[in-house]
């Protein structure tokens, strides 16, 4: 009988399995970002399956929720992505109000709108410093990303009193009005972001080492994205044109006009550049909302208790859909909530992606990263 | 609201339809028997196209006795979620796992498994994905699972 080989390297632990196979242990300790583990079977070169792991930070935000009143809930559900937080809010406050029955006033739903772009622009940049990190591509790139969304973490400051976890959106509308000056710094700071952008296209996206690196990897078909529930820029770069802003509108979105932006090719490259071109679209709808932001209140009362019922409500975080489906059973706290959030669904496509298609273990990190899965997201 | 899917379901359904109901243009919720389930499912995607699972999860209703199960899914040529739902007993839980015809579904099963204590025939991988591999505390999003011992001592009232 053979013992199991187990030997620890910079990468992992790695045990042998077989004649010649491995398991090599990505992770748990910030494989990405957070604490989560890849289990990957491989020979040393190719990869026969990767196993997702998830679980290390699980808090059960859905049971917390169901001991908490429903401002108190907001906190909590904060937690589940640091980046992308009032995106995630809205998912919760959104039902909310739904299951409520309560409408925010119209100003609200702009200064929402703006809050949940930027976020967006905050998120998709670290989503793209790690993509390009992990591509082994110049570091810097991920320094440059870090570094330009300072100006909208210090805007959000200005606005909501935090970098982040604000805690601004309540059912009902939001916590307060714009403060002065930060309509001009808000303009003055996309101006100079547009400009960026380019910079990014032209050292990275056009750049053909790293179309070298990401074209024609991990490829999800349109069929396979659908079936697998994948979620996100990752599914409108397989070519589904499927945005719930645009199909499910909510906050301002519906008032405004903007494109879906899709890929056919469904690679890791595709999954890359749906990020840069959607904070393309973030800017313009930040310009469309600040244009044609109505005056009036910002916050409308919410009534203590819900009717009993149910509802499920859809949201379009940084990561892709999240939906919230909430039971309600009358009283002042919910009956059950529960979160489905985006990276919990792509991660399931990450494990599918090594039995319809030959990966090469040196590609993994490059693939992996290209979904922008986020284990805190996932584990709740 | 959507007056000839409702039909088009009933239709398909049969005397398996327990409940449908359709409160807003982009949402139908259908509640089935739990032995017809997986035929239902597959005609709900081969016939009128609901292919992409979004969601899935269970509530538990100690006072019925039931557990209720639902299942969220999108279709992509019609942009509307028909919510499939089935109640189950609470003492035996066990019921068809809908892997076979929404492949996506399959981590949402795996966590009502651990959370909620049902168990899915012909799941291919039940095993625990969120709690500790060595958990015997129970099923945590089961209304008889107390969180009060388990709250932080330097005061989190819950």
């Amino acid at each position: 009988m053979t013992t199991p080989i187990k030997r620890y390297s910079p990468f992992g632990e790695i045990e042998e399995v077989g004649e010649g196979l491995f398991k090599l242990n990505v992770g748990p300790q910030h494989p990405i970002s957070g604490q989560g583990r890849f289990i990957v079977l491989t020979d040393g070169e190719r990869v026969f399956d990767i196993e997702v792991d998830i679980g290390y930070s699980h808090r059960g935000i859905e049971k917390i929720l169901e001991y908490k009143t429903f401002v108190q809930g907001i906190v909590p559900v904060e937690r589940m992505v640091m980046l992308d937080t009032s995106n995630i809010l809205m998912g919760y406050v959104g039902a909310i109000e739904k299951v409520m029955d309560i409408e925010p006033p119209p100003r609200a739903n702009y200064i929402r709108t703006i809050i949940m772009e930027m976020n967006r622009i905050v998120s998709h940049l670290y989503a793209l410093g790690l993509l390009s990190e992990s591509a082994a591509w110049n570091p810097a790139v991920f320094l440059w990303t870090t570094a330009d969304r300072e100006p909208f973490l210090d805007l959000l400051e200005m606005l909501t009193g935090a970098r982040w976890s604000y805690s601004f959106f309540v059912p009902g509308g939001v916590r307060a009005d714009i403060p002065r000056g930060f309509i001009e710094r808000l303009k003055a700071t996309l101006d100079w972001f547009e400009k960026r952008i380019e910079v990014y296209e032209e050292a990275w996206i056009y750049n053909e080492l790293f179309r070298m690196r990401t074209e024609g990897m991990g490829v999800v078909s349109r069929q396979n994205a659908i079936e697998w529930g994948l979620a996100g820029p990752n599914l409108r770069a397989s070519g589904v044109p499927y945005d719930t802003r645009k199909n499910e509108p909510y906050a301002a979105y519906g008032e405004l006009d903007f494109k879906i932006v899709t890929h056919t090719a469904g690679d890791s490259y595709a999954r890359g550049w749906a990020r840069v071109e959607e904070m393309k679209v973030s800017i313009d709808i930040i310009r469309q909302a600040i244009d044609n932001m109505p005056d009036g209140p910002v916050r409308v009362r919410m009534p203590p208790r819900p009717k009993p019922g149910e509802a499920l409500f859809r949201v379009e975080t940084g990561r892709g859909e999240m939906n919230v489906y909430i039971v309600s059973d009358g009283k002042e706290k919910p009956y059950r909530i529960k979160i489905s959030p985006a990276s919990f669904r792509n991660f399931y496509t990450i494990e599918m992606l090594p039995k319809t298609q030959e990966i090469l273990l040196a590609d993994v990190p490059v693939l992996i990263y290209s979904f922008d899965p986020w284990f805190l997201d996932a584990d709740r | 609201m959507n007056d000839d899917i409702l039909e088009r379901i009933k239709s398909l359904a049969g005397e398996a339809l327990v409940e449908i109901k359709s409160p807003e243009d982009k949402r139908i919720y259908v509640k089935v028997k739990p032995e017809a389930i997986v035929d239902v499912a597959r005609r709900l995607k081969d016939e009128l196209g609901f292919d992409m699972p979004i969601s899935a999860g269970g509530t538990d209703y100690p006072k019925k006795n039931v557990i209720e199960l639902f299942w969220a899914i999108w279709n992509s040529g019609m942009n509307k979620v028909v919510i499939l739902k089935c109640e189950v007993d609470r003492d035996s839980p066990s019921i068809e796992s809908l892997t076979g015809v929404w492949p996506g579904v399959q981590k949402f099963e795996r966590e009502m498994w651990e959370l909620l204590g049902v168990d899915f025939k012909g799941h291919p991988r039940l095993k625990p994905l969120l709690l500790p591999e060595d958990w015997t505390e129970g099923y945590p999003l089961r209304k008889d699972f107390d969180l009060k011992p388990y709250r932080a001592k330097w005061g989190d009232r819950i």
